[in-house]
């Protein structure tokens, strides 16, 4: 009996440690940077070991090179022309997917019989696998079968069939599928931020006087703005890494080299040419320009934000 | 007593290792390139079959498309989750052998009979005296043409580099201002710009690499080659280069082209397909040799046979072997060339006399088909892609310069206007410096 109220004497003379509310924080945020490291921090930190390496894709084989893959990259033609038509991808279709997407998004705003319906189909696009829109949209297109050549001819529209999967036209036909499929992602956004502004600004700048025109110039466009300066960054961060589109759209065929972009031309170094190390010196160098590009992005917001 | 027991829990023990444990099967995957619905229920069935004579062994069979086979073997390979065994082409053969990736294969051609081989493939994929691979059913690309448009024209069948342009404008058709008949059609994918450059080379009396392995790609029967592009891309459809294998059997079978050059025995199954009833025969769709370059003198073909591979580190590589023993009875292999009979030939003598073979009504009916495919087998005017000499095998990087598209974007470069020597020297450098980054060639 002593001996064990003894022990609780002990008990209670030695203070209980509890968690500080610091603690406690890191240990509310440990799952999500645990998370984060295996499935961020781990491929970005083995791509850039990676691009230390020569190193071949499935030959165990490596070799030290330092930044040699990086120097090879600066005189290596293929690697400018694949950044070129990247950039020409990423702006064309972004431009296209935000202007079409706020004319949509403005358009199924107003009320008209059968909008849910309407509304519903304007996504279907953004649903659909990319496979299946590659091959319906490749069949359509082609010139010798394809219903669009047929239809652009029966119409006297073109004298000749276009060849949309050509060398000249793929580049052209690649951007107007892949501004199809990806359009709706705008819709859903602008449309969602639409239906939050108030009437009462509209109603006040009808009594004023203002044009439609002046209305969208002045109050929508103005209220657009902070949902359109996420949708342009991470639609342009996405069609610049766009891969599956590309690839699927330019496989296949020799004038798939008219639309090899940068994230084709580092997969096509890593598993058809085998080059593993150079591959992902290619993936490393596309991390760190558009991360350049998004920090540049985010302060010409906030200078533009500070000045409103 | 406490012995008594001792020995219960002994005997007990005993009986129990006794009891026949009905063990898992080993699951051996194989991936290979033959995806008509046909074959793959026929390699299934055969799997099936398998099954039941070694309930051990249990045969998941998956289908890749042949373009993207190269691809996913070595994704799978840089993953370290090889399938068990797989086709690849020769080439990717040669290369994965040469790197040390793949299981002699001389028990399985043992079991068949070195010399049950059809001589010309017997040495498809062999490095140091040791067998890698054995073809799964070879067959030779041929030159398809509507010998009834060609009569109706007056045209005689072209020999040349020169007569098939010549034929291939002649036999256009226009209604209206619209071609509605384009006088010859060839795929732009890239696979097959790298099959045409080596056979197209082949018949013109090149080569693409020298005998130290240099790339020899701005010599005169390649600036030939080009030029030769040069005149196909106006005869062509103008959107050859976006066209797929599949689409240019479509142009013949539906009559929207009358000259196929890159055709192969399955082009058979589309044109009873979709060509019109009256038409679908070799009377009206016949074969004739490969055109002559300039500077050759005899056709050449590209030989279609992927040799079987099973991979060192596979989990199940003997039960594999067993697998492909298996496969190649007569009894088996027959049935699976008959799902395309046209295009997939026996690889074994044994097969080719058996009578069972020849029983087949579209083999009866095609036989001009597989007499001309024969006949470059014989001749030996066939080559795997990219390959002009046999010992162009033993270059173990032949695989990247098919999958860098170099070649590819040579023809490209020439076809969009590039001066054929510029294209050349153009592709040649390239082609040193990826040589020279893999440690094959010294700068």
């Amino acid at each position: 009996m002593t001996v064990h109220a003894g022990a609780a004497a002990r008990v209670r003379a030695r203070p209980r440690r509890r968690l500080g509310p610091a603690a406690l924080g890191v240990l509310g945020v440990l799952p999500a940077l645990l998370l984060i490291a295996a499935l961020i921090a781990y491929p970005v930190g083995y791509s850039i070991w990676l691009s230390l390496l020569d190193k071949h894709s499935f030959f165990p084989a490596e070799r030290w090179v330092g930044l040699d893959n990086y120097v090879y990259l600066l005189r290596d033609t293929e690697f400018w022309d694949s950044l070129w038509k990247g950039v020409v991808y990423a702006t064309g279709t972004t431009a296209l997917q935000l202007v079409a997407g706020v004319v949509a998004a403005l358009v199924l705003h107003q009320p008209f019989v059968g909008r849910t319906l309407v509304r519903a189909l304007v996504l279907f696009p953004y649903m659909i696998p990319t496979i299946v829109a590659v091959i319906v949209w490749r069949w359509l297109l082609n010139e010798t079968y394809g219903l669009v050549d047929y239809l652009l001819v029966a119409w006297g529209l073109v004298r000749q069939p276009i060849v949309w999967l050509g060398t000249e036209h793929v580049m052209t036909s690649l951007i107007g599928m892949s501004v199809w499929q990806f359009t709706p992602f705008v819709v859903i956004s602008v449309l969602a931020r639409l239906q939050t502004i108030p009437p009462e600004l509209y109603e006040a700048a009808r009594v004023d006087g203002a044009s439609p025109w002046g209305r969208f110039r002045w109050i929508t466009l103005p209220q657009l703005r902070a949902v359109l300066f996420v949708v342009i960054l991470l639609r342009s961060i996405w069609m610049f890494t766009k891969f599956d589109t590309v690839w699927l759209w330019g496989e296949g065929a020799g004038a798939g080299r008219e639309i090899r972009t940068l994230p084709v031309y580092a997969y096509m170094r890593t598993f058809t040419y085998y080059q593993a190390g150079y591959g992902a010196a290619l993936a490393v160098v596309m991390l760190l320009m558009l991360m350049a590009a998004t920090v540049a992005y985010f302060r010409l917001f906030w200078r533009e934000e500070e000045a409103a | 007593m406490r012995r008594l027991v001792a020995a219960a829990a002994g005997a007990w023990f005993v009986a129990l290792l006794a009891v026949p444990v009905h063990a898992q099967p080993k699951t051996v995957r194989i991936w290979q390139t033959e995806t008509e619905p046909q074959t793959l229920a026929m390699l299934n069935q055969i799997a099936a079959d398998f099954q039941k004579v070694r309930p051990d062994i249990e045969v998941k069979i998956e289908g890749l498309a042949w373009g993207d086979l190269e691809k996913k073997l070595t994704a799978a390979l840089a993953a370290g989750a090889p399938p068990d065994a797989s086709h690849g082409q020769p080439i990717t053969c040669a290369a994965f052998a040469a790197k040390g990736l793949l299981r002699p294969l001389d028990d399985l051609v043992e079991t068949l009979g070195r010399d049950n081989l059809v001589d010309a493939f017997r040495n498809l994929c062999r490095r140091e005296g040791r067998y890698y691979g054995v073809g799964h059913s070879p067959a030779s690309s041929v030159f398809v043409y509507r010998k009834d448009l060609l009569a109706q024209k007056g045209l005689k069948v072209p020999r040349t580099w020169d007569e098939l342009i010549q034929v291939a404008d002649a036999l256009r058709e226009v209604k209206d201002g619209q071609v509605v008949r384009y006088g010859l059609t060839m795929t732009g994918a890239p696979l097959f710009i790298n099959i045409g450059v080596g056979e197209l080379l082949k018949t013109n009396n090149g080569r693409l690499f020298d005998g130290k392995g240099r790339p020899t790609l701005t010599e005169k029967p390649v600036i030939e080659l080009l030029d030769f592009y040069k005149k196909l891309n106006r005869v062509l459809p103008p959107g050859w280069t976006g066209h797929g294998y599949l689409d240019t059997f479509a142009n013949l079978a539906n009559g929207k082209a009358a000259m196929l050059y890159q055709a192969y025995g399955r082009g058979v199954g589309y044109i009873e397909k979709y060509a019109a009833k009256e038409l679908a025969d070799p009377a009206h769709f016949a074969v004739t040799d490969k055109v002559v370059g300039p500077s050759g003198k005899t056709p050449a073909a590209q030989l279609d046979s992927e040799p079987w591979m099973v991979f060192k580190n596979a989990r199940n590589g003997a039960e594999a072997v067993e697998f492909l023993k298996f496969f190649f009875r007569d009894d088996n292999y027959i049935r699976y060339l008959h799902t395309v009979p046209i295009h997939l030939l026996p690889i074994t003598k044994s097969a080719y006399k058996n009578p069972k073979y020849a029983d087949n009504p579209t083999i009866r009916k095609w036989r001009s088909w597989v007499d001309m495919q024969e006949k470059y087998f014989r001749n030996d005017w066939i080559k795997p892609i990219l390959v002009t000499e046999w010992d162009d095998l033993q270059k173990p990087y032949l695989l990247e310069v098919m999958g860098s598209g170099i070649l590819v974007d040579m023809v490209m470069d020439a076809v969009k206007g590039m001066a054929s020597p510029e294209a050349a020297s153009k592709a040649q450098k390239r082609v040193e410096e990826l040589l020279a980054r893999g440690g094959y060639l010294k700068k």
